[in-house]
């Protein structure tokens, strides 16, 4: 024993180190926004230690961070596998559920985790936003969007009658008549849309779509997303001590997405990059303005 | 404050001296970094805000804008604000997470959204390297 610490010393080495040590190092590399080198270093440690709560813990939330979603679930699933209760893991899965539109499946996954770990803040705060989704359908794919439609299309404003006519109309039109949404009622002269817009969802905070311009067989999926957004939207303005969302600007690649809300309806309009921030706002508090007066 | 931000791609890597040259815009009263899967990279909040709820909530905007932002298409997003009367979140996608500040109702929406613009732009410049 002596003679292999004199040897180790002579050599000048280093003592190889254990897999705790690896891990704390990773935890330290990630904090440091070093992910890739912490990811890594945690995977040189579960082939080391397969069985480390920690280890696929932090490969789980490293996943999370690189967004590669199906290696974080797999993380968090072999947590369980260890430890069925863990909070930590049950908040990832229940963060990856929400994500992919399994708002039921979250919800049961945070319930375990508060259930084991009631004073759990980040857990209790997505729970509020997943109730808050209660009457969204479970990841609907777009694709089968149109097949609920009617239920979700249906109750219109009395003046909002008419049917509308739509860029989408072509691509409604050849589709399978079961699958084809019916046509919301909106007069999209009377809401005297923009030129410039290139989409217009209005639509109340269930997701019921009351008009939509141009009108295609997602529509009905795109207006739950803007719904979703706009209660995660809320539930942050309301953690930061703010009031319910009434605007909001979404500035994507090719577009950008403006909104307006109140406690009984939601309008987006979405404009090319080039139209200015003043102009769109304009045009979307007018817009707002004659959609509020339809449906009042 | 947006210049500096913006021309010194080295300071893209302290996210956490990032958030405080953001911090010294008008009218902005808190602000934090959070990573993808919720955990906080930094904050600067006022005392009555928890930092956890408040981290886990953005993570999650932040990833619904950008697995589908309001059009279904993935992709990433450089920039969200969402306003209230009582104030306004400004919320920006990099490589390392979302850069979120907190505002007042007073404070210049163009100002806070080129200055984070900026922000993001020096995170991107510095973890492509």
């Amino acid at each position: 024993m002596g003679f292999r610490r004199i040897w180790h010393l002579l050599r000048g080495g280093r003592r190889r180190p254990t897999s705790a040590q690896m891990l704390r190092r990773a935890q330290r590399l990630r904090d440091d926004g070093r992910f890739e080198d912490a990811a890594e270093l945690v995977a040189e440690a579960l082939i080391r230690v397969p069985g480390s709560v920690v280890g696929h813990l932090l490969a789980g939330s490293l996943h999370m961070t690189l967004r590669e979603t199906e290696q974080a679930r797999t993380s968090f699933e072999r947590v369980l596998a260890l430890e069925p209760t863990h909070p930590r893991a049950l908040l990832g899965l229940a963060r990856i559920a929400l994500e992919e539109g399994q708002h039921g499946a979250c919800r049961d996954l945070l319930a375990r985790a508060l259930a084991r770990y009631p004073d759990f803040p980040e857990a209790r705060a997505l729970l509020d936003v997943a109730r808050g989704l209660a009457a969204s359908p479970d990841a609907r794919p777009p694709a089968t969007a149109g097949a609920d439609s009617a239920r979700a299309v249906a109750p219109i404003a009395p003046r909002i009658t008419a049917p509308i006519e739509s860029e989408a109309a072509p691509a409604v039109a050849a589709a399978p008549a079961a699958a084809a949404p019916p046509q919301s009622a909106a007069p999209a002269d009377r809401l005297r849309l923009p030129s410039e817009s290139r989409e217009a969802l209005f639509m109340r905070p269930d997701a019921t779509l009351l008009f939509a311009e141009p009108r295609g067989p997602r529509t009905e999926a795109v207006a739950a997303r803007a719904v979703k957004l706009a209660r995660i939207a809320t539930a942050v303005l309301a953690r930061a001590g703010f009031g319910p969302l009434r605007h909001a600007v979404i500035e994507g690649a090719a577009e950008t997405t403006y909104l307006r809300a109140d406690d009984a309806a939601l309008l987006t309009l979405a404009f090319d990059r080039d139209v200015t921030a003043a102009t769109a706002v304009a045009h979307l508090e007018r817009v707002w303005g004659r959609c509020r007066s339809e449906l009042a | 404050m947006s210049a500096a931000v913006a021309t010194r791609p080295a300071l893209g890597r302290d996210i956490r001296a990032l958030l405080g040259e953001l911090m010294k815009l008008e009218h902005i009263t808190g602000g934090l970094v959070v990573a993808p899967d919720g955990l906080v990279i930094a904050a600067d909040l006022p005392r009555e805000i928890e930092a956890e709820p408040l981290s886990a909530l953005a993570a999650t905007l932040g990833r619904e804008l950008e697995l589908r932002g309001p059009k279904l298409r993935r992709g990433t997003f450089p920039m969200a604000q969402f306003a209230s009367v009582g104030g306004t979140a400004f919320l920006g996608s990099t490589p390392v997470g979302f850069i979120v500040l907190l505002g007042e109702p007073q404070a210049d929406n163009e100002t806070v959204r080129t200055a984070l613009r900026a922000a993001v732009g020096t995170v991107y410049r510095a973890w492509a390297r």
